[in-house]
């Protein structure tokens, strides 16, 4: 570090310990039962270990104190972030995309002009094209296409904008899952999610800043490194909570010890821990000391927070929950829940949405059905649910897969598939955003006449990420962090604002 | 009047000052470094638009050639010793806006104005980044004060000195044998080791033996090995979407024994890199290859097999960059480096020494290196001797190697020109249906007459056929296929031929009715000879035993296996990094700057490349490994960015040091990674009390300088390793396949992958974290909770965090719940009935020395508190307990603080 740096550093470090200082005091004194938070969080020094002063980014990393609430480079419209990814890639042609051109093409061989030099997944030879699998009307006053496998969405059209043409440029899932999500379709960086939280930390000191839940069945095809942190310290990463078993790993006390004798524990832990302050005198122990008192309130706050069993009945039938079940919408409700308590990010993977037509579960006409039938009414009921707390001015709603699903039947290596499916497809595919300073009742971006490709305004991830951050007030082309000699950023060297959009 | 001569007499002062130092000076214009005045300034204030990636009005400062070659005006903006007229300097002065540089930036201080000027007028000498010149040895710096035990201390003194510190007294000596037992073999020393340490009154004695005693100790080479599968990106599974598992942890077993033999780190490097390329490589050798198949392989459907091999070549060529030389490389695939002497070429020259090895990211993972049991060894050792009596050496070599690796083949996912065939999934293994043809392309037939191919068919009454260069080409062999009972190798002769062809591959079964069925699965096909020596004795048993070898179920890893010289790959350079845009082609080489340690000698192959990156004269891998070593027993490196030490990695802290340790490790040490270490810890530096006083606290809190000794938080696998230890329950038992420790349910779930959890029983429940199975996209919670790495790609430095989640891992997670009971049991048995001596001996057990008073107390008292609930709540205690035999309150109360003991910061802290 040089000296310029190493100032800089201080002066940063100071005005964040002011902070703790400020922040602890009144925290602890307002909720804390512990008596030793006040003593734990001092102005502390971070750990020696950490690189990443170098450059000009405004956000640094304070150890003792990574997740202390920041304010974004410039005012946002939106403080938190729900994103339901619906991991698989749902079809654009059976719920947003209405082609009646398609329809009368179906049955008919794919033009070679469509498939000469591109690349498929699956597709061999010469497929069929395959005309809409739903009926599609126009709903609200925007006059939005919305297929009858959302009925309950088609309601919402006015509160949303549409993305008609997203494209990727990544065939299979895990990498543009990845893309979607980190910035790069190969493992090892940042989660926008962890980004997020770096930049912002969280407003709520109990809980993780970062929060996933997945429903499906499965995680994503990409797995958890979706949500790492990558370069990031880890402390970004998201956190797993669950709806079945530990709401968040390791949160429940052992069984037979009572909350009592826990805090009798950790109070002991601490005691110690802080005789060997005064011996050692090392920062790091008090550091130590405030992340144990952090556990705790964690252990009190989070089951309270994923219990869902304490809404009343009315949300309960709004986003038709189960509760006790790992479902789609028990994890609508909650996301909604912990916005609510300040959490910054929120991320939904809904697995199965891979209709390939090679199986029913995979098919157009029942597995993405059923699908939809899962999905429709808590997504609906979120939107409302944000809007009648006065939550979806400041909480930006995103949905999407990582790609589109081609207007061609799959043949998988060549030979038709038993069902009626779509393979994977990159070109254009529909995305939606809403809240959080986004324009109601708005379409961006136009496919051509049987959805292959974009006419107008055509976007892609590293677009879709840019918007996000903007809508939390960072510039996406400033929010870096230096990583192997040099400053990344989440969105690459790639990525624009989608005005069109923004309110 | 008075005032006036009183200005005049002011101002003839401050002449005759200007003066008589401008003369006292001016001889003796200090000469301006390069490296360490004028470099930094380029890197922070200029290079962003004068560099790598963009060279604005023509103009770069990366390399010496192109800083003083004649920009976009015609002039060069740099004329050595004439600062007036370069118009470099000048644009650093100018007042208008438009012209001053650094373009709307803040204008450079006088200092450093200063600094460019004289560099100028002295010939705007260059110089190159320390990192990159070869290691010297290094003059022990002379110090005063009388401290310290060995050479490191001097280096480490000398900068103490300036700083105006002191180095902190040597820790007692519990702590040390605490410090040194967590850094050398990861976890605690056996009781004899501990007694035999506390017996010896000569404590000084008394640390060596410990040390030699931990450097012998077995334990040792798996704490090691830890760090090295970071760099390694070592894990049991294949990545990507269904991240598969893969059968590599014999490789990680090799580095364990490699650490344990004290492999010269030359040796340990060149076996990893191109240990196929030795002379009949024996198995270890082969093995230590799989350093680089520890790349990820994609099985997802629909993915490009040879999009995802170039992407594991490139890992390898940033694996071998990031880990092994501490340089940042990965930048240069798209443009020149921004910042270091590295050209975007220079990257794919290098990568061609990775693009021939035989993997193409199939399922199969080919190659493999064939493990032969002890029955099947014999029979291949009674064949090799067989061979060597009977044919050719070089026959008997390609033989040889077939058996072992498969190799040379072509894996039937490179076929093309299908009708009524196709390659499953894009990437499985060519499917044939009925009347299939298939083209394997340019194959080599002038020295062949056998085809063995490995294919799988349900069906009998098919026939095949070879055709030459077209499917209707003329036939070379026809056939019946058999129906097979899974793979099966079979082979077909045919006439040699001339030269090279494309050979086509045809199906055709009258009985097979279904068109769509898929008929017939290749695996590969290996174009050969037919078995040698028909008319020596025994050949009809030996080729007997050739077929059974080859058809054997066998052990296998995936290793490094050449291309053939007949069939090699070009390499490219990648436009833009995109790897489907070919630029021009290029060779094996290594960047020019760093051209100076290629031996004369060296092959330009994977050979050539470990013989350059182990010479003497490369001056990367001995300083980055003496750094990597440091790092690891002092918590940051030298240089604390170990991923780089080009010049936007962090300054050395003591660099003449890390030189030091870099020239002994190569020449006094002969790459002795225990010398290294040995000499480290015996440091007085390393011994340090780590107690912060308030002026150290203050002038170097992140403890650069060493005023202390280190202290941090133990690595995952420390962590795990000592608390299975503390609480007796430790295994004992190395190697074999990763275990699975318990772990909540429902953390392992990838799609389109049934493999479960299934936790594993008896001893192996508490194995050392270095056997847990690692999963790349689903890694054991507790490891990575505590900064372990993903090992996705290498990994050349963790960071350490602090979280609440840590702390919900040691308070909650089963695991250290189960080991907490244990460590209550072993504190009733050794402290007797009293609680006070219950809770001594416990931390006893911990720390090595007595608990403090006050600290008994608050343990007494939790304890207590726990007693009290428990005595009412006896179905609390049934639940805590479990299925442990002892059930009395009191036990329990004791659980809960075995738990709050084991949380402590002293506990989970190296100090």
């Amino acid at each position: 570090m040089t000296r310029d740096e190493l100032n800089a550093y201080r002066l940063v470090k100071e005005a964040n310990e002011i902070q703790a200082a400020a922040y602890t005091r009144r925290h602890f004194l307002k909720e804390s039962a512990m008596g030793l938070g006040a003593l734990a969080m001092g102005a502390l020094f971070g750990s020696c270990n950490f690189g990443g002063t170098k450059g000009n980014n405004p956000v640094l990393y304070d150890a003792a104190h990574p997740l202390l609430p920041k304010s974004p480079p410039f005012l946002g419209k939106a403080k938190s972030v729900i994103y339901l990814h619906m991991a698989g890639a749902p079809s654009q042609l059976e719920l947003f995309d209405f082609k009646p051109e398609l329809m009368k093409m179906n049955g008919q061989d794919c033009p070679p002009s469509l498939l000469a030099g591109k690349k498929f997944a699956f597709i061999t030879g010469v497929p069929k094209m395959l005309g809409p699998q739903a009926n599609f009307a126009q709903h609200g006053q925007s006059r939005a296409w919305v297929s009858d496998n959302m009925p309950h969405f088609s309601t919402m059209t006015d509160d949303v904008s549409f993305l008609k043409a997203v494209s990727t440029d990544q065939f299979n899932h895990a990498p543009a899952q990845l893309l979607m999500h980190t910035g790069s379709a190969r493992l090892g960086r940042p989660s926008i999610g962890s980004w997020v939280t770096y930049g912002l930390g969280t407003e709520n000191q109990n809980l993780p800043g970062f929060v996933v839940l997945t429903s499906g069945g499965s995680f994503p095809d990409a797995g958890k490194s979706i949500w790492g942190s990558g370069f990031l310290p880890s402390v970004y990463q998201g956190v797993q909570c669950r709806s079945e078993g530990d709401p968040v790993l390791f949160i429940k006390d052992p069984h037979g010890m009572s909350r009592d004798l826990r805090k009798a524990s950790i109070d002991a832990i601490n005691a110690s821990n802080l005789e060997e302050y005064a011996t050692y005198n090392d920062p790091e122990i008090q550091s130590r000391v405030a992340q144990y008192e952090m556990a705790y309130r964690m252990q009190i706050s989070a089951p309270e927070v994923m219990n869902i069993n304490n809404e009343p009945q009315y949300i309960h039938d709004m986003y038709g929950t189960q509760p006790g079940k790992a479902c789609f919408a028990n994890n609508v409700l909650l996301a909604r829940k912990l916005v609510e308590k300040g959490v910054r990010f929120v991320q939904l993977f809904d697995w199965g949405w891979d209709a390939h037509g090679d199986g029913p579960a995979n098919s157009l006409n029942i597995g993405l059905k059923n699908k939809c039938r899962s999905t429709d009414k808590p997504i609906t009921a979120l939107l409302l649910d944000l809007k009648q707390r006065g939550m979806l001015e400041d909480t930006l709603v995103v949905w999407g897969g990582e790609f589109g699903r081609t207007p061609m039947m799959e043949n998988r290596n060549g030979i038709q598939n038993p069902y009626n499916g779509r393979d994977h497809h990159t070109e254009a595919f529909t995305m939606w955003m809403a809240g959080g300073g986004i324009k109601k009742g708005y379409t961006h971006g136009e496919t051509d006449e049987i959805g292959y490709s974009a006419v107008s305004g055509k976007v892609d991830a590293f677009d879709i990420q840019a918007t996000i951050l903007n809508q939390l007030g960072f510039d996406h082309e400033q929010f870096t962090f230096p990583f192997q000699g040099r400053p990344f950023r989440l969105t690459d060297v790639a990525g624009k604002v989608i005005r069109d959009i923004v309110a | 009047m008075k005032f006036l001569s009183n200005k005049k007499l002011w101002v003839l002062c401050v002449l005759f000052v200007l003066v008589i130092s401008a003369v006292l000076l001016m001889p003796y214009e200090k000469t301006v470094d390069f490296n360490t005045e004028v470099k930094p300034i380029i890197n922070k204030k200029c290079i962003s638009c004068h560099g790598g990636v963009k060279k604005q009005g023509g103009f770069s400062f990366l390399f010496e050639k192109e800083a003083l070659a004649a920009t976009k005006s015609g002039k060069p903006a740099i004329i050595p010793g004439n600062p007036e007229d370069s118009e470099m300097i000048k644009r650093l002065l100018t007042k208008d806006p438009e012209l001053r540089m650094p373009y709307k930036h803040t204008a450079l201080s006088e200092e450093e104005i200063d600094i460019f000027t004289r560099w100028v007028k002295q010939g705007a000498k260059w110089g190159d980044h320390w990192a990159y010149l070869p290691v010297k040895e290094v003059e022990i710096p002379d110090v005063d004060e009388d401290w310290g035990r060995n050479n490191i201390d001097k280096f480490i003194l000398a900068k103490l000195e300036t700083e105006k510190l002191k180095p902190s007294a040597e820790a007692d000596r519990p702590t040390l044998l605490r410090r040194l037992s967590l850094d050398l073999i990861g976890t605690v020393p056996s009781e004899s080791l501990i007694k035999q340490y506390f017996k010896n009154k000569d404590a000084d004695k008394a640390y060596e033996i410990l040390v030699d005693s931990l450097l012998a100790s077995p334990r040792f080479g798996e704490k090691w090995a830890s760090m090295w599968l970071d760099v390694a990106r070592y894990a049991d599974t294949k990545g990507y979407e269904s991240d598969g598992n893969r059968n590599i942890w014999q490789y990680r077993d090799w580095v364990i024994r490699a650490f344990n033999k004290d492999k010269p780190y030359n040796e340990f490097i060149t076996e990893q890199i191109a240990g196929d390329f030795f002379v009949n490589p024996t198995d270890d050798q082969y093995i230590a290859t799989a350093f680089n198949r520890n790349t990820m392989t994609n099985d997802e459907g629909g993915t490009n097999n040879e999009e995802f091999r170039v992407s594991a070549v490139m890992d390898r060529v940033n694996t071998t960059w990031e880990g092994l030389l501490s340089t940042t490389f990965a930048c240069v695939q798209c443009h020149s480096h921004p910042y270091d002497p590295f050209k975007d070429d220079e990257y794919y020259k290098f990568m061609a020494y990775f693009n021939n090895s035989r993997d193409e990211d199939l399922a199969s993972e080919y190659p493999l290196l064939r493990q032969y049991n002890d029955s099947l060894q014999n029979k291949l050792t009674s064949l090799t001797t067989w061979l060597k009596q009977n044919v050719s050496e070089g026959k008997s070599k390609e033989i040889h190697k077939f058996l072992k690796t498969g190799q040379p083949s072509i894996n039937s996912t490179t076929t093309d020109k299908l009708v009524n065939a196709v390659i499953g999934n894009n990437n499985i293994a060519l499917f044939f249906r009925n009347n299939a043809v298939a083209r394997i392309e340019k194959v080599d037939l002038s020295q062949v007459d056998q085809l063995i191919y490995r294919y799988n068919s349900g069906k009998t009454g098919g026939k095949m056929q070879l055709r030459l260069d077209q499917s209707a080409g003329p036939v070379i062999a026809e056939w019946n296929v058999p129906a097979t009972k899974g793979y099966q190798n079979l082979p077909v002769d045919f006439k040699t031929q001339t030269g090279v062809h494309d050979v086509y591959l045809s199906y055709y079964n009258p009985t097979a009715t279904n068109k769509d069925e898929v008929v017939v699965t290749f695996d590969w096909f290996h174009f050969g000879q037919q078995f040698p020596g028909k008319n020596k004795p025994n050949y009809a048993e030996n080729k007997q035993t050739f077929w059974a070898l080859l058809n054997a179920n066998v052990k296998t890893i995936p290793v490094m296996v050449e291309n053939p010289s007949n069939r090699l790959r070009k390499t490219y350079v990648f436009e833009r990094g995109a790897w489907t845009s070919h630029g021009k082609e290029v060779q094996p080489g290594v960047p020019k700057t760093l051209a100076y340690a290629m031996p004369a000698n060296a092959p330009k192959n994977r050979m050539g490349l470990a013989m350059w990156l182990t010479d003497v004269k490369n001056p990367l891998l001995s300083r980055t490994m003496a750094n990597r070593l440091w790092e690891q027993l002092f918590g940051t490196g030298i240089v604390e960015t170990l991923e780089d030490m080009g010049t936007q990695g962090m300054n050395p802290t003591h660099k003449e040091l890390l030189d030091h340790l870099s020239w002994e490790l190569m020449h006094d040490y002969k790459w002795s990674v225990k010398k290294m270490i040995k000499e480290m810890v015996m440091s007085a530096t390393y011994r340090q009390d780590s107690r912060m006083t308030d002026q150290v606290k203050e002038k170097d809190p992140f403890n650069k300088f060493y005023a202390r000794g280190p202290r941090m938080r133990l690595s995952a696998e420390q962590l795990r390793d000592q608390h299975l230890a503390i609480s007796g329950m430790l295994s004992n038992k190395m190697y074999g396949a990763g275990v699975k420790p318990w772990q909540p349910e429902g953390i392992w779930s990838s799609p389109y992958n049934g493999d479960q959890w299934n936790n594993s029983t008896g001893e192996d429940q508490y194995r050392r974290a270095i056997y847990t199975y690692w999963k790349r996209t689903s890694p054991y919670p507790s490891m990575i909770a505590f900064d372990g790495a993903m090992r996705v790609a290498c990994a050349p430095r963790r960071i350490r965090t602090n979280t609440p989640l840590q702390a919900l891992v040691t308070l909650n997670d089963g695991v250290y719940i189960d080991l907490a009971k244990h460590f209550a049991l072993k504190m009733q048995k050794e402290g007797g009935k009293e609680i006070l001596k219950q809770i001594a001996a416990g931390y006893q057990q911990m720390l090595y020395k007595p608990i403090p008073a006050q600290k008994l107390k608050i343990f007494d008292d939790l304890y207590r508190k726990a007693l009290a609930d428990y005595k009412v709540n006896p179905a609390k205690v049934k639940e805590l307990m479990g299925d442990t035999v002892n059930k009395s309150p009191e036990t329990a109360a004791l659980v809960i603080v075995a738990n709050a003991m084991l949380n402590l910061d002293e506990v989970v802290t190296k100090n």
